[in-house]
């Protein structure tokens, strides 16, 4: 069964606060579904084999501007308004640095 | 009959002739939503510019004559995780309850370009993570053929409006099947294109690797109508590829089954119908083959180790920074821990935190590396099996759709899958077609058949799917 420290550290990890009754609940979820995918240590797989085409590529656009009746061309206004918490054009958020550093 | 009884094809030859406009067929729908979605809850949101729409698409149609597109004045319901500009889109989640979308998805520009009326937005597991459409936190869909039980998902609302006739067609999201297995708990057509073929811009981005957008329609017809759509090379999704990527097989009217796969698991019934089913395709001159996939029994193992990866990084992004729901704690980790806390069920909680554990640093290589190794092992045997057959069948799901409440062990839920993953795995297309009935406590319940063909081969599942329906 996996800890309570583990899942703990992993909802650190996923920035996610968990009541004790989560915590219990995901110990015994977590350690059935990982029994179970745990199947796939014990097998063999050939690692030379590729994934079938298309076979990576450059897919790199030119660096020109997009075109004007492209999707995301025009939409920062709506951007700006998702903002929780906006201050004309900038996005209100936490300081983080706390020191001269 | 009714108008939004008609199935798309039916609907446009009857909107080119003036038999209809396109305002009756949107009545039509808005008409049957009224009667049956307090019972079903299939839609989260009906438009409330649906006849305005309605009468853009008859003018156009005015203007374009012979040139309209078979999609113009067509009423469908959108899933909820696919973004339309200016409309809510919520992945049934509450952390974006609010969320105003900023831009169109790629899919969603095409079908406006065709002309296509938008209904409103359908029900869904949040955030895609289930096959019941139970996890929505926007209650329970109905299975519009027993109101018990659970229309499938993730893509459940979409499922039940066209199955209940609320809309002509719909489109959903299918990261482990969950267009194919509503479809066929429903009783109707379900399509999963190549990874590529449709653009994923503008999709509430569950699984990068596995998501595809795709068509829910009553006939195989009409989602091949719409799949020409929606599919295409796009210069915002990198994934998207284009038409001659990969080469179109040659028909060899042969079906590939995978016996020792279904050796167990299936109800009983269900392999009656599929065995059925294989026998008409006998009478219709195709020769079933045994294939053997050995790695398909380890599928939805494979399944849920990439698919939950995937997810925990995809949904990193709600943190209540730059849009959603942003609770305040007492510092940034606290605003991180409450937003995503309160934003977030239980389901999609629990697969971060599998996604979470199996890319940390100790696992990573047990877990994922092997997960990405077996993918690779999977898709060769596929590509293998499909050289010898035009397509391979399995029934869409082990069982009948599921009564609401039951799946209450989340392994329990997720075995669902276990013939629909592979494709998504892999990329292979897939498409479920209805096989027929099962009895379950006095009520016919639909079961799918579910075809997988070569990437870039669609055109295989249209063709035998047609069969099937004949």
């Amino acid at each position: 069964m996996i800890s309570r420290e583990e899942v703990q550290n992993l909802a650190t990890l996923a920035r996610l606060q968990l009541s004790d009754a989560e915590i219990k609940n995901l110990q015994k979820d977590m350690s059935s579904i990982l029994d179970y995918i745990g199947q796939l240590a014990s097998v063999q797989f050939d690692k030379s084999l590729t994934p079938p085409i298309p076979a990576l590529r450059n897919v790199l656009r030119a660096d020109e501007p997009r075109p004007a009746d492209d999707a995301l061309v025009g939409k920062e206004e709506a951007v700006r308004a998702a903002f929780p918490n906006r201050e004309g054009d900038y996005n209100v958020v936490r300081k983080i640095i706390q020191k001269d550093e | 009959m009714k108008l939004n009884q008609l199935t798309i094809a039916e609907a446009s030859k009857k909107l080119q002739a003036g038999e209809i406009t396109a305002v009756d067929l949107a009545r039509a729908c808005l008409d049957e939503i009224k009667k049956r979605d307090q019972d079903i809850h299939a839609y989260i949101e009906v438009f409330d510019d649906v006849e305005d729409q309605a009468r853009a698409a008859d003018a156009l149609r005015q203007a374009q004559g012979k040139n309209a597109h078979p999609l113009l004045g067509i009423p469908l319901a959108i899933k909820d995780n696919i973004l339309i500009e200016g409309r809510h889109a919520s992945a049934a989640s509450k952390i974006l309850e609010n969320y105003v979308a900023s831009y169109d998805a790629t899919v969603i520009k095409k079908l406006k370009g065709a002309g296509t009326v938008f209904i409103g937005r359908v029900n869904m597991d949040e955030f895609a993570t289930g096959s019941t459409t139970e996890s929505s936190c926007y209650g329970a869909t109905k299975n519009p053929v027993d109101e018990a039980r659970v229309p499938g998902g993730s893509s459940g609302g979409s499922a039940a409006a066209v199955a209940a006739h609320m809309c002509l067609g719909a489109l959903g999201t299918d990261t482990g099947g969950s267009i194919r297995e509503p479809a066929a708990f429903c009783g109707i057509v379900g399509l999963k294109p190549t990874y590529g073929a449709v653009s994923r811009s503008g999709l509430v981005a569950m699984g990068s690797s596995l998501d595809q957008a795709g068509p829910l329609t009553r006939s195989v017809e009409d989602a091949e109508i719409i799949f020409d759509a929606i599919r295409g090379q796009d210069p915002l999704d990198a994934t998207t590829i284009a038409d001659n990527v990969y080469p179109k097989p040659t028909p060899k009217k042969k079906i590939g089954v995978p016996c020792t796969l279904l050796q167990q698991g299936v109800e009983v019934d269900v392999m009656q119908k599929f065995e059925a089913s294989l026998q008409q395709f006998k009478t219709k001159g195709f020769e079933i083959v045994d294939v053997e996939i050995p790695s398909a029994a380890l599928a939805l193992a494979i399944y849920y180790v990439i698919m939950p990866a995937e997810l925990s990084s995809n949904l990193a992004r709600y943190d209540g920074v730059r849009y959603g729901l942003a609770l305040k704690g007492k510092d940034l980790f606290e605003d991180y821990a409450k937003s995503r806390g309160a934003g977030f069920g239980d389901e999609v909680r629990r697969r971060i935190m599998l996604g979470t554990y199996v890319l940390s640093a100790g696992y990573y290589d047990a877990y994922y590396g092997k997960a990405i190794a077996a993918r690779a092992a999977l898709a060769g045997e596929f590509a293998q099996a499909l050289e010898k057959v035009d397509v391979i069948a399995t029934p869409t799901t082990p069982t009948p759709a599921t009564k609401i409440g039951e799946k209450t062990d989340p392994l329990s839920m997720y075995l669902l899958d276990i013939f629909t993953v592979s494709a998504n795995i892999t990329g292979n297309p897939a498409l479920s077609v209805p096989m027929g009935f099962v009895a379950r406590e006095g009520k016919q319940l639909p079961v799918g058949l579910q075809l997988t063909s070569a990437h870039g081969d669609e055109a295989a599942l249209f063709s035998i799917g047609k069969e099937v329906e004949k």
